[in-house]
């Protein structure tokens, strides 16, 4: 009897568990393979622009991805006694140029370019 | 007469000097100061940005 409630309990449990682990490396990878994919790219803003249209899963990522850095940025922006709009376009420059090679900024005239 | 002359060309210098006195005193101190100003400035806020922008890369490196 407890052997069975221990079976019917630990086999989801386990699941489960390996379900959400590999859900968390499938979302870490997410945005790096989406950087080499080409998908997206830095703005020149200090935020993540969607360089292809029509992924939905893409989509969802970038603006997830910029809902937390925004709030991550006003955050600094008060530590430093500055507006939001300065950090963001400093950090814009600064992603830019840390960019890996391979991955795409949209530079001022709107354009992506592969650096 | 040898010493009036050595005096009117000593006077003649004098007088040529202190005609020139005169341009010397150039100087407009307004502007380049402002301008020194603001650059010190924009450099002090760039730095104190930076660092944080550089906590943010290793709070957060998640987000990049």
């Amino acid at each position: 009897m407890i052997k069975c409630a221990l079976k019917t309990v630990m086999k989801p449990l386990i699941l489960l568990t390996l379900m959400v682990s590999l859900a968390n490396t499938a979302w870490a990878l997410n945005l790096d393979e989406a950087k080499s994919q080409g998908l997206v790219g830095e703005l020149s803003n200090g935020y993540l622009g969607l360089i292809k249209n029509g992924n939905s899963a893409v989509k969802n990522l970038v603006d997830d991805i910029n809902r937390k850095r925004r709030a991550a940025y006003a955050a600094k922006a008060q530590k430093a006694g500055v507006e939001l709009k300065i950090i963001e376009i400093r950090i814009g420059e600064r992603l830019q140029e840390r960019a890996k090679k391979g991955e795409y900024v949209q530079r001022s005239n709107g354009q992506w370019q592969k650096k | 007469m040898k010493f009036w002359r050595s005096t009117g060309v000593i006077l003649g210098i004098c007088i040529l000097l202190s005609a020139c006195a005169p341009t010397v005193q150039v100087a407009v101190p307004n502007e380049p100061i402002t301008i020194n100003l603001n650059v010190k400035i924009e450099h002090e806020i760039l730095v104190k940005v930076d660092k944080e922008i550089d906590d943010l890369f290793t709070e957060n490196s998640d987000l990049f």
